[in-house]
């Protein structure tokens, strides 16, 4: 049973602390500039710059696992570092380790559960207060309306693999933090810090329990009507017709990592006379750029099996397309198939760099 | 075999399956031609991506062979070609084509009868099935 503790402390505090008894170099977290309604996901080094630290606020701008890797890729942190993460952006901290783009070395991994974000539209076109209904929702347990879909439908919204969990959902942002230290890693950071000297042995509230159950059945909803729309061809081109072939969803997607995507090579680039000869060939003519439907089936198999589900992808599509939806469906398939959780266990390996030799008898002949 | 020739795509890993096309065809076997086979050193080299490409195409089939489990030219490659075409089925299934269109066969070097019999067995119930639909969309 973990043992959630209450500190008397909130989250500015709590880094300030951290950072000002040297027990970490930074904080790397959003942080809001509330006099301009900036918002970033910032690394904080100086105790007195951690005012607006808000990894809590509703708002994802990327998935913070892809500014993690460019900060470790090539040399890890040389003092320990605190990164306040989101459960999804954790799992795809945790899946870019595998991919070799993050070196954990000196990271100390903070999370919450999460009660989900809004589209970043919302964010960019409003004034980024926090509405009263999502309070109230994470207050209470529940789903505010409004948040992103996958949100919605995610049932991965307790962290996996954190030095310090954080108990969100249940509380009110203004409350003194709860939470749990799991890790050996977690137990020393809040020793270093006083934390559990100081804090009070709490039980959890069935919050969690209560929101569990509603993404549950909203995952399931969820699945049912992507698996509606995409039923035979028809449906495939309906559902990406309006795809403009910008690939803006692959580059905010935090496990599409490449430097140089598959499909921006040249391997995709056609002469002249081989697309004469391709339309010459066609019953029904073509549509350019060619390989617009291929790019998601094709991403799918690049990527489909470490989808974390993040909602990046969709937020980011111009076309309105439920880019997250259907690869939190396919992917999950995908997933569920080799029985394996992007981000779970770090034991696991990628599915498509192994395999069992008493396995998918059904794929053959 | 009557109406329209087919048009089916066949990844052979060099070691087995296309060995074994070879020996079909010295061995004067008949077989449906509709298959236009491309040569790959081992079916773990048959990117998923190549077989969804071969379908948005227009293939109304593709057909992925390789040596029988265990035997494979670099030991352990064909085990990982299944997950590899699992994953393009899955895929096909979840996006709106047909995962039948599909199909994954270890074919030894030494079995030419089997070849013939898998591609005879593979363009029938592709005939069945007819023209895929991706044909007569330009939308892909
Ligand atoms: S972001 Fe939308 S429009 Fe752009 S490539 Fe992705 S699905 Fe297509
Ligand atoms: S595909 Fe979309 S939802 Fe999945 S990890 Fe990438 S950005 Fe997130
Ligand atoms: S689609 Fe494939 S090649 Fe392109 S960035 Fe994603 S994983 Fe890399
Ligand atoms: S060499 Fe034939 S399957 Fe690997």
């Amino acid at each position: 049973m973990e043992r959630i503790y209450e500190i008397q402390m909130g989250i500015e505090e709590l880094a300030r602390r951290a950072l000002e008894t040297g027990t970490v170099g930074g904080v790397a977290a959003l942080l809001e500039v509330p006099e301009t309604n900036k918002i970033a996901f910032t690394l904080v080094r100086a105790p007195e710059d951690v005012k607006g630290l808000a990894p809590f606020s509703p708002w994802m701008l990327e998935n913070a696992a892809r500014s993690i890797s460019q900060m470790t890729r090539e040399a890890a942190f040389t003092q320990p570092v605190a990164v306040i993460l989101r459960p999804c952006e954790l799992r795809a901290l945790r899946e870019l380790v595998k991919l070799k783009q993050v070196n954990m070395t000196n990271l100390i991994l903070i999370s919450f559960d999460c009660p989900g974000v809004f589209p970043i539209g919302s964010r960019l076109n409003g004034n980024g207060d926090l509405p009263a209904a999502y309070e109230k929702a994470v207050l209470e347990g529940t789903n505010c309306p409004g948040i992103r879909q996958v949100c919605s439908a995610c049932e991965e919204f307790v962290p996996r693999g954190a030095d310090m969990v954080i108990s969100l959902v249940g509380r009110s942002p203004t409350d003194t933090l709860r939470a749990a230290f799991p890790t050996e890693a977690g137990q020393k950071f809040a020793e270093a810090l006083g934390l559990l000297a100081e804090g009070r042995e709490v039980e959890a509230g069935e919050e969690r329990d209560r929101l569990a159950g509603i993404r549950a059945d909203e995952h399931n909803a969820l699945s049912a009507r992507i698996q509606g729309s995409l039923k035979d061809l028809d449906g495939l081109v309906s559902v990406f017709d309006r795809c403009i072939s910008c690939h803006a969803c692959r580059y905010v997607c935090p496990v599409c990592y490449c430097k140089d995507c598959f499909f921006e090579s040249p391997a995709f680039s056609y002469y002249p006379h081989s697309l004469h000869k391709r339309l010459e060939q066609s019953a029904a003519g073509l549509r350019l750029p060619l390989d617009r439907l291929l790019f998601h089936l094709g991403r799918l198999t690049h990527m489909g099996a470490s989808c974390v589900a993040c909602g990046m992808c969709e937020d980011v599509c111009v076309a309105g397309i439920p880019v997250s939806q259907i690869f939190k469906t396919v992917g999950g398939d995908i997933q569920q198939m080799f029985d394996y959780l992007p981000g779970g266990s770090p034991d696991d390996p990628l599915p498509l760099l192994t395999y069992r030799e008493d396995e998918l008898k059904e794929m053959e002949d | 075999m009557s109406g329209k020739r087919k048009k089916i795509v066949a990844f052979l890993c060099n070691w087995c399956t296309y060995t074994a096309a070879d020996l079909a065809g010295t061995s004067r076997l008949k077989y449906e031609p509709d298959i236009r086979i491309l040569r790959v050193m081992c079916s773990s080299r048959v990117d998923p991506v190549f077989i969804l490409k071969a379908l948005m195409d227009g293939a109304d089939g593709v057909l992925v062979g390789g040596c029988e489990l265990g035997d494979c030219h670099y030991q352990r490659g064909n085990y990982y070609a299944r997950r590899k075409v699992a994953v393009a089925k899955k895929i096909a299934a979840d996006m709106g084509l047909d995962p039948e269109r599909i199909r994954l066969s270890w074919i030894s070097a030494s079995d030419g009868p089997r070849f013939a019999e898998v591609v005879n067995e593979f363009t029938r119930e592709i005939e069945e099935k007819g023209d895929t639909p991706v044909k007569h969309e330009a939308y892909v």
